[in-house]
């Protein structure tokens, strides 16, 4: 993108196809990606603040949610992130070419994972009703209780395996990416989301098919 | 791509095998139009993955952004410790039109000038000489 004329209103040509006219001193936020974004929060500027949050707050929020279940303290959680990010940008280093997206996902699943910890366990599905003894249950089950019953059994997954199937699966992570997201090699968490996916699979063929 | 392969990419790039990486797609693909088995196994896999797309989720409030961004204005922020910051910000402080600020810089430099010239400053060795001739002057004074 080149800019011509004075900053306040300068004319920029972008990718050399198209024009538009900005105003203020520099591009566009909204053209800008996020680590020229994050290099103006280090900088103090709010403006860049507003425009990651605005980008980016819905994506960490799902998998918060998918680690925690529980919108508020979903919630909390992202906020806490971000007001992180705020407060001290210069934890994200530029110089080892991670991309901000990733390294925030780290921010927030360690942040879920600390928030976890101090919780209180829910009850797990020993107490849940085979379907096997329960020949009808399925008749029983409404739609929001089978739901209830797959948080269940994902929360009994070991939380490596969670997280693997919660970055690949539902946040649509590529292996790669969700690797440097864990600090595990490729190998080992395609390893975590084979046995993710055999036990959930077992998990329900018992309790929900 | 034998049965053991194709289970394991069918775990880990699911049940839509024209969305598995470019290499090796063409080969789960031939491998699945000559195998009832592995027809039922994509099957199975992409009931499981129906039912787990069912998962509960509850969307975040529309004011998620701007909790987020009012919390970030109340919050103090660490100070930065560049000298750029600190100058744009002292100016910031001071709001005076651009003339003030010509006229204030023209002004510190002027001072800068007179306290560095050499031509106005006297030496040590003439200044002690100048005060022993004070101290021992001996001719009357008037």
């Amino acid at each position: 993108m080149v800019y011509i004329g004075h900053p306040s209103v300068a004319l920029a040509i972008v990718g050399g196809d198209s024009w538009e006219i900005t105003t203020g001193m520099g591009p566009h936020l909204s053209h800008l990606e996020d680590e020229s974004l994050i290099l103006q929060i280090k900088e103090g500027k709010h403006q860049a603040f507003v425009e990651i949050v605005n980008r980016h707050a819905r994506r960490f929020y799902s998998i918060a949610y998918r680690l925690v279940f529980n919108k508020d303290e979903a919630e909390d959680i992202v906020q806490e992130a971000f007001l992180k990010l705020w407060d001290k940008p210069e934890l994200w280093d530029q110089s080892r070419h991670v991309k901000f997206t990733t390294w925030f996902y780290k921010v927030v699943t360690n942040l879920c994972i600390d928030h976890n910890k101090k919780k209180k366990p829910l009850p797990l599905s020993d107490n849940l009703p085979i379907r096997d003894e329960q020949p009808q249950q399925d008749a029983l089950l409404d739609h929001q209780q089978k739901q209830a019953l797959l948080d269940n059994l994902i929360q009994e997954l070991p939380e490596r395996q969670q997280l693997a199937i919660n970055l690949c699966f539902y946040e649509g992570l590529s292996n790669k990416e969700a690797a440097e997201v864990m600090g595990v090699k490729i190998k080992v968490l395609q390893s975590l989301i084979m046995r993710a996916k055999t036990a959930l699979k077992e998990k329900v063929k018992r309790y929900l098919d | 791509m034998d049965t053991k392969q194709f289970k394991e990419n069918l775990l880990l790039y699911g049940a839509d095998v024209h969305r598995w990486p470019e290499e090796i797609r063409n080969a789960g693909l031939e491998a699945l139009e000559n195998s009832s088995e592995l027809r039922f196994l994509v099957n199975e896999e992409a009931r499981l993955e129906r039912i787990l797309k069912n998962r509960r989720y509850e969307e975040p409030s529309p004011h998620l952004e701007d909790r987020i961004i009012s919390a970030a204005l109340r919050l103090k922020k660490s100070p930065t410790l560049s000298l750029g910051t600190f100058l744009s910000e002292l100016l910031a402080e001071f709001k005076l039109p651009k003339p003030a600020w010509v006229a204030i810089s023209i002004l510190m430099i002027g001072f800068a000038i007179g306290f560095l010239d050499p031509m106005d400053s006297t030496p040590g060795e003439q200044e002690q000489i100048n005060l022993q001739a004070f101290l021992y002057y001996e001719e009357e004074i008037p």
